[in-house]
């Protein structure tokens, strides 16, 4: 019997700890794009910074995986929606900060009127499928 | 569009861009560590936490990188690099795998090359795929000569052909006035065959329709290689006069010089002139040659000219109203006959690069198992399943690109020794080269070979084991059981491959041996052959003909060490005088369409006992049967069985040339002589019939010269007594005639010996393909053995072990090759000879020579097996 209970203990314990990750949102193609014009739209940040805001800022509902975040900035570049330059953060270190340039600002306004649209749309459907 | 400006202004700065990037990742790192000691962990500790959880820094460059290159070509380029790199690193086994392949990419290539170029690369004339050639069918004889009336009515009334043209291939004229008399060989032509075939003069004109009305002065156009061989270049030839056959032609042009000409060894074209027929049974030796329409299939053009002839045979009934048209096009019947024996060729030197491709698929599962680690470590830093595929693809590309350009090399060589040691005979040999078809072949057969063998090790590696890969002292991925079954299996397919090669090259060498000391009905040692075509300009009559032919036999006969003279129309295996229908008159006459066929040949007092024929009943023929006496025929054993159970019956009944239907003398039977081949030692036996010389005298005749020694060495004082009777009859040949025989074995031999190459580098192949798998199993299961050793196994029981493994491998290739071999024997029914293609002997020494080839395979491996050292085994362990 006690045996049983630390068993079952034990499991319960490491399903709070480990990182679920299955349980997260994945990005849906393009979005993490518009997602890092929008938290650059306050401020310039470094690239650590724009996926500690995105995870905050989704209650920890998005994962920022590295290795689409870099590629994501890479491209943005490319279009010039974003510019780059290397800085020093307020706790001393450089690091290569990232703001949005007119460009980007105005791709920005023009994708979130589409996520809307997108959004509402879906909604209405799926609204009348329940 | 902005991206690709991006990418391409930021190209120079790719280097300084990837610096920038790990830079960046850095800081990154570091500002999370900052997060982390912030949070209360110690100093190392949130170091590293920080690393682990910023995830794989490589691949996270890789893949921001790619955003700034040509992703689709970037791989691409550094898995060649990586493939290179690979390759230098383990020279040997790379050497092995190109020379494995470069073998089995040259054969085929070599191979490919003649079936390319003697059967689908088009004729070289313009739309030389549509041309037909044009006869008549009469109920068994095929493709015989067209008549005049028949091929204008052809070519006015029919709806399928755009142009038609008729030639009569061969017209033998004596050529006087230049030197010492000539028979030179010319063929006549209506006009529009030059356009047909697309030739142009390089002097003076064509012959033109101009040339073939009656009353036009005559004209030659000559070949190119006439006018240079016979006429030195003369450049004042056009015009001049040339005399054949004692009439004077003028020279109206030189063709330009062919390298593959429609009508090869003429020396000159004469207009076809219309013959002033009497009606449509008046055959010559005339053949028609259409270019068919666009679009219109064979069996439409053979139905459109049908219909000719059937309105025909009501509106001008005659004997031959039964006739049809028979159309042929003309690469069918310039490469049909030798189609079977390509494709053979093609499928043994097929399963040859089979063969390669199973060696090197197990070669490099073998190297797959060795790389298993790195493979393990290169997925553990980031590379991707696929990416790790796609990288040993390209590196077995790299490796078929390399093992590719050797076999064209090698495939370069072949074709030269091909081309001068191919039969003669082979249509359309000298065209062969490496050329773009061909190439590409080689490219495909290159891409082919690096896919296929890849595929093994490519799923070895896709289901490589990260952890267990990674322990050291593992066997790592290329052992399980799933990988040492496949190459098991290889072992196999190349002894079942091995087999059936053996047996096919076995049953080649098998005809080879029988069709070359067969007893051919006559005795061919000793004998020279002498063949004369007399001047019809003078020698017209039969008196004439024979007269003179009387006077060399009796002028022969007078030179020592000469036993015997006669003359023959078509001495064996040299020469055919033609077919014709017969029927023998006391049996019921056959329907028109059964009319049989027979060849005809016609023979001097004494043939038969000068060439020692035996005869097998009645007499030869004597001084007796001359023109006036009773028509008379010795005919052959096979003629004589279709009718009389015994030769003896035979005599003395009649035999009526031209059977029922058509004109022909009535003959009686006087003798039976023994069967012999007239199309070479390995022709099957046709019935035949013999005039009697004396009754049907013929310009053309092969005089059989029967000599005590070695006939060569008379050659001369023979040349000198034709010479001494009369110079203006030509020598066509003089040779001895075993070198006649020999050649028509040409072809057979070539056959067998590209064959049993074959067969011996299937051999080679698998016999490195055996050695390879069993090595690599013995020498995985070192441990085994010295455990088995340790607890007392004595060495005879290991070699037993092993030896039972390989005989398993080898047992399961044999029973697939041997039911492999006996099924695709059927391919080869055309070109065995006196064997049948279903021998079992022939397969049970196959099968034998097979299993010696892998006993000395298997034992080296098994030598070894013995040798293993138990102490070191067990202590690494």
């Amino acid at each position: 019997m006690l045996l049983d209970a630390g068993f079952r203990l034990c499991k319960i314990d490491s399903m709070s700890t480990v990182d679920e990750p299955l349980e997260r949102l994945e990005f849906l193609q393009g979005t993490l794009e518009i997602l890092i014009l929008r938290s650059l739209r306050a401020a310039p940040n470094h690239a650590y910074g724009v996926s500690q805001l995105l995870e905050q800022q989704s209650d920890n509902q998005f994962v920022v995986d590295n290795g689409s975040l870099y590629p994501a900035l890479q491209r943005l570049l490319q279009r010039e929606w974003i510019a780059a330059q290397w800085k020093t953060s307020p706790n001393g270190r450089r690091a290569r900060y990232y703001r949005l340039t007119p460009l980007g600002r105005k791709q920005l306004a023009h994708a979130t009127s589409r996520w809307y649209r997108f959004v509402e749309a879906m909604g209405r459907i799926l609204a009348e499928e329940a | 569009m902005r991206e690709w400006w991006s990418k391409l202004r930021r190209a120079p700065w790719r280097r300084t861009l990837d610096e920038e990037l790990a830079e960046e990742m850095r800081a990154h790192a570091d500002l999370m560590a900052d997060d982390n000691l912030a949070r209360g962990l110690p100093a190392e500790e949130a170091r590293v936490a920080a690393r682990r959880s910023f995830g794989n820094m490589t691949a996270v460059q890789e893949r921001a990188r790619e955003a700034w290159g040509f992703p689709r070509f970037e791989p691409l380029l550094q898995d060649l690099r990586y493939g290179l790199r690979a390759v230098r690193q383990a020279p040997g086994f790379a050497l092995v795998i190109i020379l494995t392949l470069g073998l089995g990419i040259g054969v085929n290539t070599a191979i490919f090359s003649v079936v390319y170029s003697v059967l689908l690369r088009p004729l070289p004339y313009p739309s030389g795929e549509r041309l037909m050639m044009l006869g008549e069918d009469a109920g068994k004889a095929t493709g015989i000569s067209v008549t005049w009336i028949n091929y204008q009515h052809w070519r006015a009334e029919n709806h399928t052909f755009e142009d038609m043209a008729a030639l009569i291939a061969g017209a033998d004229l004596t050529m006087t006035g230049r030197g010492e008399a000539v028979l030179t060989h010319g063929a006549l032509v209506t006009s529009n065959y030059f356009h047909l075939i697309g030739a142009q003069p390089i002097e003076g004109r064509l012959l033109t329709a101009d040339d073939e009305r009656p009353g036009a002065p005559p004209a030659v156009l000559l070949t190119y290689d006439f006018w240079v061989k016979r006429l030195g270049s003369d450049p004042r030839a056009v015009g001049s006069s040339l005399a054949l056959n004692g009439k004077a032609y003028t020279v109206a042009g030189v063709l330009r010089p062919e390298s593959s000409p429609f009508l090869s060894g003429r020396d000159y074209y004469l207009p076809l002139r219309p013959t002033e027929a009497l009606n449509r049974s008046a055959h010559g030796s005339m053949h028609g040659l259409g270019l068919l329409k666009k679009g219109v299939t064979a069996a439409q053009a053979r139905a459109d000219l049908d219909r000719i002839m059937k309105r025909l045979a009501l509106s001008d009934p005659g004997p031959e109203s039964d006739h049809r048209a028979s159309a042929e096009f003309l690469i069918e019947r310039i490469t049909g006959h030798i189609r079977p024996t390509l494709l053979v060729l093609m499928g043994a030197v097929g399963m040859v690069l089979l063969l390669a491709c199973a060696n090197v698929a197990s070669l490099l599962l073998v190297r797959g198992a060795s790389r298993s680690r790195e493979m393990a470590i290169r997925s553990a830093i980031g590379a991707g399943r696929m990416r790790l595929a796609r990288q040993l693809f390209t590196e077995n590309l790299i490796l078929a690109a390399i093992g590719g350009v050797c076999g064209i090399a090698l495939a370069a060589w072949c074709l030269r020794v091909l081309v001068l040691t191919g039969p003669k005979e082979l249509p359309r040999l000298a065209e062969v080269r490496l050329d773009l078809p061909v190439l590409l072949f080689a490219a495909g057969a290159a891409v082919f070979v690096g896919l296929l063998a890849g595929l093994a090790p490519v799923f070895a590696a896709a289901r490589a084991d990260l952890s267990a890969s990674l322990k050291e002292g593992s066997q790592g991925a290329g052992t399980g059981p799933r990988s040492q079954t496949f190459r098991n299996s290889l072992v196999a397919a190349e002894v079942a491959i091995t087999l059936v090669l053996s047996f096919a090259s076995g049953l080649l060498i098998r005809s080879l041996i029988t069709a070359q000391t067969a007893y051919p009905g006559f005795d061919s040692s000793g004998l020279l052959a002498l063949e004369l075509q007399l001047p019809s300009a003078r020698y017209k009559s039969g008196a004439g003909i024979l007269g003179y032919y009387g006077q060399l036999q009796r002028d022969l006969q007078g030179i020592p060490g000469v036993e015997g003279v006669a003359a023959v129309c078509g001495p064996p295996s040299m020469g055919y005088c033609g077919d014709y229908w017969y029927s023998i008159l006391d049996r019921p006459a056959p329907s028109r369409e059964n009319v049989p066929v027979t060849r005809l040949n016609i023979a001097d007092i004494g043939y038969f006992r000068v060439m020692h024929m035996r005869l097998l009943a009645g007499r030869e023929f004597s001084g007796d049967d001359r023109a006036g006496a009773l028509p008379v025929t010795v005919i052959n054993e096979e003629l004589a069985r279709k009718w009389w159970p015994s030769p003896r019956q035979a005599i003395g009944h009649l035999l009526k040339m031209g059977g029922p239907y058509a004109e022909g003398p009535t003959l009686q039977i006087v003798g039976v002589v023994g069967n012999f081949s007239l199309n070479g030692l390995d022709g099957e036996h046709d019935p035949e019939f013999y005039f009697a010389f004396q009754q049907r005298a013929s310009q053309a005749m092969v005089v059989m010269v029967r000599t005590a020694g070695d006939p060569a060495a008379l050659i001369p004082a023979v040349r000198r007594h034709v010479a001494m009777l009369d110079a203006n009859v030509p020598i066509q040949s003089l040779r001895p005639f075993e070198s006649w025989l020999s050649a028509s074995l040409e072809r057979r031999r070539f056959t067998t010996l590209l064959l049993a190459v074959f067969a011996g580098l299937a051999m080679v192949l698998a016999v490195v393909g055996i050695y390879g798998v069993l090595n690599y199993w013995i020498s995985v299961r070192h441990r085994e053995i010295a455990i088995r050793m340790a607890i007392g196994a004595p060495r005879a029981a290991i070699l037993g072990w092993g030896a039972a493994h390989a005989l398993r491998l080898v047992a399961a290739g044999m029973v697939v090759g041997a039911l492999a071999g006996w099924g695709a024997s059927r391919w080869l029914k055309n070109l065995v000879f006196g064997v049948s293609e279903h021998n079992p002997l022939i397969m049970f020494a196959a099968a034998a020579t097979v299993l010696g080839m892998a006993a000395i395979a298997a034992g080296f491996p098994l030598w070894r097996a013995t040798r293993v050292d138990v102490v070191r085994n067990l202590h690494d362990a």
